[in-house]
This record gives structure tokens, sequence and C-alpha cells, in this order.
């Protein structure tokens, strides 16, 4: 089953990760295959789509060392590349068939980059893991079971949903953050400083979330991105409730663990083949112990409130599961992940594995202390936002739909997804165009190296007579559709600075 | 435990290095004078009084200097059983016997007399008042009868009368609550407060006594009452020997509440109330345990400590040393060396802070040891409610409460435990500013001695409604009673003429000199003051040693009136001196004054600016701007210019931080600021473009012209010039426009080249 589903599923994707310090000698081409996918799909075809990447990236590297390659399009298909690492590079192909694979090439790209920033943050750098382990087994396992549940986040039915022109309003790698009052930010800067006493070390981070939104956070926004996209993903109560409808872009509704499987029946067979191939690997990939931490269903709510799962195996000598670790990448150290659970409140607290003693013995203790000192604030605090929580439309502006993204903050809020379908197709694939523009334009101003941000603006009318307007200042974004709007320029532009002023401060007025 | 504490603590006396939490200030007010029969406290008045054969001496407790000189009255000769002067001081009113009191005018020197009708009854006592209706108030055996009485007219109206049978009486002024005891054991207790807004009558109740055996019927007597004013409140206290309890009830309009009771250990008690906490003196055991009820806490404040004499010079410490090696050594006849003994038998305690020596003639007033005290608790929280309540020495528990805070921080102790220390200074100051008390030196009306003018204190202290028109006022005193007690142990007259009794708490104390004539008159109180350690802030003087340092008491008071502490003060003298002191991770004092902010926001109260501000440069030098923009984002620190500023200064390092600095300067609409910040930072076509829209136009147009020209782009160069002479009239013939035309010019050629 798994192979016939996975094939089908693959028909419009493929995605492989390759290393280009490897294999450069005729006859071991295989050894620089980190990763393929559709996973069946027979060395020669899989050959042939790393050659022409690594080929192209070559070849580009004459004229611009720094960023050589980042995309082809061809008449069929469009290849997206990322290096994530030095010489290890993603390639993502997707087809332009039928009417609904118009891609944003950034968008396909944030994609490569999340998967890649969320395996490192569990497992290490891959140039790490190959380094520790240099016949590739060890990484080749650990990036096939993860990416594999990772892009099972993306199946719906047996087809792989990637982000199209459909979320040309979203932005991946950003944070959503909850609004609050003063006041319940006082409380919550209360928390967050009791939970760092709780934690006992300076060097412990916290992150705080009500439902799927940030509500605050001690980390470096690299860690946080990475972190709050895997508590969206996997621990907060709707992603606890799988299968529960999701308002946010980072799930999709229809998720289960069965999708997964269908993705990664028949692994150890997959994986198994580059070592008989080769014959180099008598061990067999079977002796790995892969910690898969987006595996679907394995986190659970304890009785105390915290939340558990055995996807790090358990301790040695006993039944109880070992704590997740994960790594920060700002300060390259391992961290315990404790997270906490008080109805829409979701507490994450990191720890240095250094600094708990005893392992597991001193992380109870810090449990303990997080209960009997914290528990009240937690309490207080989720009282407070639950009775200021708007509700999944708390951020819907009637009459538009945007997208605000702020890149110095990392933070993007948009439209409710539910709005933003009802948006029609012509305006959505004109936002898309536009924001691929867009994207061209940054991308340009970066590699001329200014570091001025310049002011931009953009307005379009679309086909089906709606406004779709883009608007850049100092390093803030704003995307808008206006559909059933007057057709006059000044009107849109109004429109626009009525937002501005009423939501954003008055960042875009110019 | 009675024996035991005292007899640990002998070396103690008079040197101000022991451990005491109250203590008895060196030198006392003298009031001996030959001849003098008795001592008398009229309490109404504050005024100690001496008569002798032929006047009456009087010397002024409030405020207490030992050093006042009485005033002196001529009176006619015979018994005095009590004496009192009206409260506006024109009339001497002199009981001189159960039957009669002679009322003087002390300008004209005439006099009239009170007299009972029927010989039947008795006058106990009497008192002045403020009522609107009655002037004077005889409390007979019969009941009350109320007098209202005009100098120029040489008798008493009679106003109303209350029949009752009563046995005896307690009063005090403080309370203006006058207590009428009933029955057969006298445990009956009818009061009714007769004040500035009118009479009130309690409701009746009873007092609980235990049985020593079952078919005792014990009597109440007077002196097992005590009615304590504090915060605003009156209490009664009732001792209970058999039980070994002091029941303590409380008086709202409409009931008296019986409210706990505290412990004795001692079968002889006094108490004092000093600046609203109560001191319940063991006399027996020869120390005093310290209350502060003002949360119904039966708890005591601090450890039972004996009550210590200060300002006597180290010799005189030493030779009592030498002399007494036991309690009953010193309390023996050594009193020529000046020696004081505490506790003495002839010790009377006044209403509400004062002892009188009635052996020694000499008059001391009670302190609390403020310092002593909160250095004894580890309970920070506790002990900062405590040093908030007290408006005595408000400075110095100010003061105290400020070290307390920074010691707490700078040894630091858990966010959670110093959170709760700042919530009290917090709310109580947000307490004062509700209840209008905080306006520092505006107010002097308090005099720094007794608590006679305690009204300040006590309308403000949270006394419910239904009490509140018995708060403003308190005095104490209570009252004196046809069965007097003999107080001193040397005179023992049971005569009725004789009587003195000096409860404490008796308004009136009449107190048998002849026993004790002599005392030490040769004490000079040194000025030992072991225990100000002042922590900073200029206070010349440390209070409570000698009598300098009660005029400097007195400067205080005039300063701070309340020991509530304002967000100013609290980041002036707390945060800004310990960030100089605390060095490394910053974290700590961020999350200390994200509390603070908290417990101010919870109360609405305004911070200062440069608390931001301190917090902006923490978080910078931490390098946490990730939280820097959250506590921006949500205006944890709240926008103003100077935040704005600092976040300028600190995002030199940090591109998003300097960024927060000038959105907020545009959010506040300082949009010149806003304009030269884009200018510098090579935003000139931005800054122009914003300019024009604000109609900023104080930027000089050379700014612009050197930004567009520095950044080496003709067109934008063009677009600003053109910009300038377009929109400012006779730009076109100012320097800057032939300069930047001719760059212009310049950079055109050089493309052409």
């Amino acid at each position: 089953m798994g192979i016939s589903a996975a094939s089908s599923a693959s028909e419009a994707m493929k995605l492989c990760i390759f290393d280009l310090r490897r294999g450069q000698h005729e006859g071991q081409e295989l050894d620089k295959i980190l990763y393929f996918f559709p996973a069946d799909l027979p060395f020669p075809t899989q050959l042939s789509v790393i050659g022409l990447s690594e080929g192209l990236i070559t070849f580009t590297r004459i004229f611009s060392p720094e960023a050589p390659c980042e995309v082809i399009e061809a008449e069929m298909h469009s290849h997206v590349f990322y290096e994530a690492e030095r010489d290890i590079w993603m390639v993502m192909v997707v087809e332009k068939s039928e009417s609904e694979t118009i891609w944003r090439t950034a968008a396909l790209r944030s994609v490569l980059k999340e998967v890649h920033s969320l395996f490192v943050m569990f497992h290490g750098s891959i140039r790490a893991l190959l380094d520790r382990e240099p016949s590739g087994g060890l990484t080749r396992t650990h990036l096939y079971y993860f990416i594999m549940d990772y892009l099972s986040d993306f199946l719906s039915g047996k087809k792989l949903h990637l982000p199209n022109f459909r979320d040309s309003l979203k932005e991946r790698g950003m944070v959503q953050m909850l609004t609050i009052g003063r006041e319940a930010a006082l409380e919550v800067q209360s928390l967050v400083r009791v939970l760092e006493s709780c934690a006992g070390c300076k060097q412990s981070y916290s992150l705080i979330m009500f439902q799927d939104l940030l509500v605050s956070t001690t980390l470096s926004p690299d860690d946080l991105i990475n972190l709050f996209t895997y508590t969206v993903m996997r621990l907060t109560p709707n992603a606890l409730s799988a299968g529960a409808s999701s308002w946010s872009y980072l799930r999709k509704g229809s998720t289960t663990s069965n999708a997964s499987a269908s993705l990664s029946t028949s692994s150890n067979s997959v994986l198994d083949r580059y070592y008989n191939s080769r014959d180099t690997s008598p061990v067999g990939v079977r002796s790995y112990q892969v910690v898969r931490p987006l595996q679907h269903e394995k986190w659970s709510k304890g009785k105390d409130g915290f939340l558990v799962t055995d996807i790090w195996g358990t301790e040695v000598g006993s039944l109880s599961p070992s704590s997740p670790t994960i790594w920060l990448k700002q300060t390259e150290e391992r961290m315990y992940l404790c997270a906490f659970q008080h109805k829409s409140l979701t507490i994450i607290l990191l720890i240095p594995v250094t600094s708990v003693h005893n392992g597991e013995q001193g992380l109870s203790v810090v449990k303990q202390q997080i209960l009997e000192n914290a528990s009240p604030k937690i309490f207080k605090v989720e009282e407070k936002l639950s009775r200021g929580w708007g509700g999944e439309n708390a951020y819907h502006v009637s009459g538009y739909r945007y997208l605000l993204v702020d890149g110095d903050k990392y933070i993007s809020r948009a439209s409710p997804p539910g709005k933003v379908t009802t948006l029609t197709k012509d305006s959505l694939v004109a936002m898309s165009k536009l924001r691929e523009e867009v994207d061209l334009e940054k991308s340009r101003a970066k590699c001329d190296g200014s570091d001025c941000e310049k002011d931009q603006e953009i307005c379009i009318r679309a086909k089906n007579g709606a406004w779709v307007i883009s608007r850049l200042t100092r390093g803030k974004e704003l995307y808008m559709v206006l559909e059933k709007a007057n057709e006059t320029l000044l009107y849109a532009s109004e429109a626009v600075e009525k937002f501005s002023d009423r939501y954003c401060s008055g960042v875009f007025s110019l | 435990m009675s024996a035991q504490a005292s007899s640990s603590q002998p070396s103690g006396f008079g040197s101000s290095g022991a451990l005491s939490h109250v203590y008895i200030q060196h030198p006392p007010l003298r009031c001996k004078i030959s001849g003098a029969r008795n001592i008398f406290y009229d309490d109404g008045t504050k005024q100690l009084i001496v008569p002798t054969s032929d006047q009456v001496f009087c010397w002024k407790t409030t405020p207490f200097n030992p050093n006042v000189t009485p005033s002196s009255d001529q009176i006619g000769e015979g018994p005095v059983l009590s004496i009192r002067f009206s409260l506006d001081l024109k009339l001497l009113a002199v009981q001189r016997s159960h039957h009669e009191v002679q009322i003087q005018n002390r300008e004209s020197g005439d006099t009239f007399s009170f007299k009972c009708r029927s010989e039947s009854e008795r006058i106990l006592g009497f008192f002045w008042t403020d009522s609107p209706t009655c002037d004077i108030v005889f409390v007979k055996t019969s009941g009350l009868e109320l007098f209202s009485c005009s100098s120029g007219i040489r008798s008493l109206q009679l106003v109303e009368t209350k029949k009752l049978n009563v046995s005896w009486y307690v009063y005090t002024h403080e309370s203006r609550l006058v207590l009428l005891a009933t029955g057969m054991q006298c445990k009956n207790l009818t009061g009714y407060q007769i004040s500035s807004v009118g009479i009130v009558r309690l409701p009746r109740f009873d007092m609980a006594m235990a049985k020593s055996e079952a078919n005792s019927k014990p009597v109440l007597a007077a002196e097992d009452i005590y009615i304590v004013t504090v915060y605003g409140r009156i209490y009664c206290l009732q001792l209970d020997k058999i039980a070994m309890q002091l029941y303590c009830y409380r008086f709202y309009r409409d009931a008296v509440i019986q409210q706990g009771s505290l412990p004795v250990y001692s079968t002889k008690i006094a108490v004092s109330v000093v600046d609203n906490v109560l001191l319940v003196h063991q006399v027996d055991a020869k120390v005093v345990i310290i209350y502060d009820i003002f949360a119904d806490s039966q708890v005591p404040v601090s450890a039972p400590l004996p009550l210590l004499v200060r300002g006597f010079s180290r010799a005189n410490a030493a030779a009592s040393q030498l002399m007494g090696q036991n309690v009953e050594g010193l309390e023996g006849k050594d009193s020529n060396h000046g020696e004081t003994v505490i506790y003495a038998d002839e010790w009377v305690f006044l209403v509400p802070d004062l002892i009188c020596d009635i052996a020694n003639g000499v008059l001391w007033k009670i302190h609390l040891d403020l310092e002593a005290i909160s250095s004894s608790s580890s309970e920070v929280q506790t002990v900062l409610e405590f040093l908030q309540r007290r408006k005595l020495e408000a400075n110095k528990a100010k003061q105290l409460c400020l070290a307390m805070a920074r010691t707490i921080i700078l040894e630091r102790r858990p966010v959670p435990m110093v959170a709760r220390a700042i919530d009290v200074l917090v709310n109580c100051f947000s307490l004062s500013i509700k209840t209008g008390k905080h306006h520092m030196g505006s107010k002097v009306e308090r005099s720094s001695t007794s608590g006679s003018n305690v009204n300040s204190a006590i309308d403000e202290s949270i006394s419910q409604a239904d009490t509140s028109e018995k708060s403003p006022k308190q005095e104490s005193g209570s009252g004196t009673h046809d069965k007097s007690i003999v107080k001193s142990s040397s005179v023992t007259s049971e005569s009725e003429d004789n009587v003195s009794f000096a409860k404490n708490r008796g308004k009136s104390i009449n107190v048998d000199l002849s026993s004790s004539e002599q005392n030490g008159g040769n004490l000079v109180g040194t000025d030992v003051s072991g225990d100000e350690a002042q922590p900073s802030v200029v206070r010349p003087q440390a209070p409570g040693s000698g009598s300098t340092a009660l005029r400097t008491d007195e400067q205080q008071e005039r300063l701070v009136t309340s020991a509530a502490i304002s967000p100013d003060n609290l980041c002036s003298f707390v945060f800004a001196p310990v960030e100089e002191e605390m060095a490394g991770d910053p974290s700590y004092l961020v999350a200390i004054i994200v509390e603070f902010l908290r417990s101010a926001n919870l109360e609405r109260l305004k911070v200062p600016l440069n608390i931001y501000v301190l917090m902006i440069q923490l978080l910078a030098r931490n390098e946490n701007y990730a939280e820097l923009g959250l506590f921006i984002m949500n205006k944890i620190i709240e926008p103003s210019k100077e935040v704005a500023m600092q976040l300028l200064a600190s995002g030199r390092h940090n591109f998003q931080t300097r960024k927060l600095g000038l959105d907020m300067l545009r959010e506040l609409a300082l949009h010149h600021d806003y304009v030269l910040l884009l200018v510098q930072d090579g935003y000139y076509l931005e800054a122009l473009r914003f300019a024009r829209k604000t109609k900023v136009n104080t930027v000089q147009p050379s700014l612009f012209l050197e930004a567009a020209y520095a950044s080496n782009d003709s067109q934008h160069l063009a677009a600003v010039l053109r910009f300038f002479s377009d929109f400012i009239p006779r730009f076109k013939s100012t320097t800057d426009h032939q300069t930047y035309s001719r760059y212009l010019a310049e950079m055109n050629t050089m493309v052409t080249a």
C-alpha cells in the first residue's frame, strides 16, 4: 500500500537533499543523496534530478559564487533551490500542469527552509550528523522519518497540498501574536519571571502561547520561529486534539497519522536500498534509534498538566519517557523542552541540559516548582487572556483581506483563512503574482547590498475588478485584496491609509 | 516564662544596646513638687496635674518635652479627688468630695460648686466634652448627668440625664467613650459616646468571665477594663485573670463584637497604645508583647522583650549592673542612683502611651523601636505592612521600608517574595492617595507625642463606615471611679478621700507621692542613640535620643506625615541605587521592575519615566532586544519622548531597537524629531514625504540636500532640490540652492562624461 500511495502523492512533487561534498567519484553518485521523495523512485531518475540541479548550481556559481541558483522555471516544472547548509542543497520540483499549480517560489522555498530549521532544532545540523557518522546512514534515517512526518501535514486525501496561490495571504516562518492589553501583558511578564525562577538557571527560556498565538517569549527570533512552528504543529490544544478543525495556516484539517503512514510505510526497505546497492552497511538501518518529533498523536496532556510523549524513548531503567530535548540555534545549546498546558494556554520552558543535575530527576523538581509557584499565575493569565480573546476571527477586518508582515520582529498577521477563502481565484492569483514581483524586488535590493529598506507601493486592478495592493516600508509589508471596491485608485489608496492608521499605528501611511 | 524572662535581662537596663522593641527615653519629664499630694493626668487636655495645698501645677505632655515648665493655678484649700481642665482650658474643675465638684474660672478666679442633690448618690467622676449639647458630664452612682456651662454664667445647666445604677465607669477622652458598669458582677456594661457629633448610645453588653469555682461569682473590676483606640477603632480589652486571657471587644455603632483574645502571662498587666500599636505589658514578667490588630490578627508582631530605658550614660548603666545582680535588687532602693526600675509598683500607665512613676515623680513616654522590630522578623511582607501603618515616626518607617526593599533586592531574594513586598508598598501608597493623606510637608497637624491628634492617622485608616463617627477622636484615659484602687505600694490609704486610681488608662491619676520622695535628680540624658543606623537621605539627627531628638522627630513629621512610598521614591531610592550596586545579570532587576509595574498598574498609579528608561538600559545591556521589542509592543514600557530617545540610544547596536524608537516618535506625533532622525538615517525621501504630509517645516533643507548628495544619486538630489524650490518660497535665492545646483550639475557631467 505504501508504495502505491506514495507514488500517487508524489507525482506532483519531488524533494531531494544532497551533499555536494559526497559522491564526487564515478560509481559513488548514490552516496550524495541524503534524501529523496518519493523514495521509491528508481535511482537513475533520482540521480538525473540531482544531476541537473548539481550541474546548474556549479554553473551559476561561476557568476554568483555566494547565491548561485534559486529557481529553474521549465515548461512543465519549477525547480526551487535552497542551500540549507554549506554544500547541502534542498531542491523541490513541482509540476505546473493544472490550474491549481500556480506557485510562488518564495513560498515553496520557505517550506524547505522550515523543514530544515525544524530538523536542525531536533537533530542538529546535517553536516554535524554526517561528520559524526560519515557513512550517512544515520543522517538518511533521520531525514527520512523527519521529512516524511513533516510532509504528512501537507497531505490532504492522497495528495500533497503545497502552498500555492491560494496561500498568497499567508507567510511561513513568522509568528502570529495575540494582541493583549498592558495589564494582561504585565501579568504575563510576571509569570515569565516566575517561570524563569522555577527553572533555576539564567539560561532558560520560555514561550507562552494562547491557542495558536504567541503571547510572550524570551527566545531569540530564529529559535522562536522554530519552536513556535513546532508548538502549533504538535503541542497546542488544537494540535493535541488532532483532526479538529484548525484555522492556522500551519495545519490542514484532515491530517491523521494514517496519512503519515501512507507516506512512510516500507521505509526500512526504502532506506535499505542505499546500502544494499552499495553493500556497505551490514548492520542495516534498523540499528539506529530514531527520534521522530513530528510523528502524529504522540503528545498527550498528563494529569499534572504537563505534556508528555514517548518520542524520545524511555529512560534507561525506568518506564517513564525521556524528556524531549532540542538544540537552540543562537546559543548552540541543548535544552530540555518542558511543556505545560492549562486550557488554552501552553507554556514551554527550555532549560539547558547542562544545568539540570540528575537528568529526569532534576527536571521533575523543576516541574514541581512550576506547579507550586507558577500555577496560580498561570490560571490567572489564562483567565485574563480568555476573557479578552476575540475568537479565531478576532483579527478580521471587514472589507479587507490582508497580510501584515513585520520582517524585523518576524511577526505576521493575516485575515483569518476562512475569510480569505471567500476571495475569487482571480484575486488570489493576482496577489500571488504581485507577491512574486515584490519578492524579486526585495531580493534584488538585497543583492545590491544597500542597507536602506526602500519604501514601495503597488496597486493593481485585477481582471475581476479587485484591488490588489502591496505596501512596503522599512521592513514592514502589507498585502491587501479589496474586492467589490470602488474603481478609483484614490479609493484604494485611502482604504490602505485607513487600515494603516487604525491597525498599524500609521506605519504604512505615507 | 515570667521569672526567667525578666531575670535574664537585668544587665540590659539602661544600656541602649540591649534588645528591646519598646523603650522609654531618658530623660523623663520630672513633675516633682514639694508638698505635692497626688499626681493626676487629665487626658482631655493632656496635662499632668500636681496639686499642692493651694496650687496646681500642670505640665503639658504634648508634644512631649522633658524640659517643659509647668504652669500653675491657685486653687482653694481642700482635698482633691480629681481634677480636670475644660477643653478650652478656661475652666478648672476640681472634685472636692463625693458630693461636690468645684469649677473655677481661671481668668477671673470665680468659682462655683456643683453638688449632689441627694445624699444617696455619689459623684464617681466627671469629664469635659466637646459635644455640641453639653460641656461637662458627671458620672454618678445614679447615672450620667450632662451639663452645659458657659464661662460667663456661674452655674451649670442640666441638659440631659441618663438614669442608671452605676458601680464604676471607665472613660477615655481619646475614644469619647464612657463605659458604665452595672449589675452585681459589674459585668453588664453600657456605653455612651459623647463626641462633637452628638451622643451615641451603644448597645448594652455583657463581659464574659471565667469562674474559678462552680458557684463563684466573680466581680469585674474597673482596672481590668481597658478602652483602646487604634486605627480609629475602639476596642475594649478585658482582663480575665482566671482564664489568663485578654478578651478583645470591638465597638461598632450598633454592636459590640468579641474578636478573639490575647493570652497574658502575668496576673498584672497594663496596656498602652503607641502609634496604633497595642502594647500589652506583662508586668510580672517584665516584658512587653506587641500587637498590631489592624487586620484582626492576634499574632504578636514580635517576640516578647523587656521594656528598656534608653539614654542613660554608660557609667550609670555600669553602676546599675554592679548594684543589682537580680531584678529584685534593682527594684530596690537604688533610685538615688538615677537608675530606673522597670515596671516598678509605683508605675502608672497613662492612656495612651505615657508612664508615670509616682514614686519618683517622673513621666516617661513610651516609644517603639521600629528598627528593632523590623529587623526582628524575616517576614518582609508583614514587617513592611507594619511599618507602612506607622504614623508617628513616618519618615523613619519610610526609610526603613526603603532600606528593606533595597536589601531584599540586593540579596536577590526570590522574585515572588520581592513582588509581594513591592505590592505592599504600592498598595499602601495607593491607599494613602485615595484617602488624601499623601501630601508631603503639607500639614503639620499631628504632633509627635501622644495620640491626641490621631485624627489624621485614623480617618485614613480603614475604619469601617460604621465606626467612622467614633474614629476621629481618640484619647484614652479610662474613667475614674469611685472605688479607687491604690496603685502605689507604699501608700495604702484606703480612705475614700485619698484614693488614687492609677490605672494606666485612668484619666486622672491620683498618685501618692508620699512614699518615695526622692528620685535621682541628676540624670543627664546623654544622647546614646546606639540604634540609629539611618539608611540614607538627609536626616540630620536620628530620632529617639533625648530631647533634641524629639524635636527632630517633629521636623520629620512636618516633612512626612505618612510612611507611604510613592513610585517616584521607589525608583529613586530603591531601583536606581540598587541598579548601581548590582553587578552582572540584570534580568533579575528587570523581573523586579516588571512586578513593580504590575503592582502600580493594578493600583492605577503613574510610574516615573526614568523607570522605563532604566528598564530599556537593562534589557539592552543584556542584549535582550527581542524582549525589549515585546515590552514596547505591549506597552509595558509606555511610550514617551524620553523612552523613544533611550530606544534610539540603545539602538545604536541594534537596528530594530532604533526603529522602535523612531516608530514611537512618529506615534507620539513628534514629527520634527522623526523627520530629523529619518534624514540622519539616510531615509531622506521618506522624511521629505513625511514632512510634507505632516507640515513639518522646521528641519533645515540643507540636511535633506546633504543626505541626497551623500547618496550619490543625481536623480534624488534633483528631486529634493525641486521639492524645496516648489514648496519653499524664495528657496531659489538661497545659498543652499546654489550650492546643491552646482553639485547636481557636476554629478550630471560626471555621468555623461
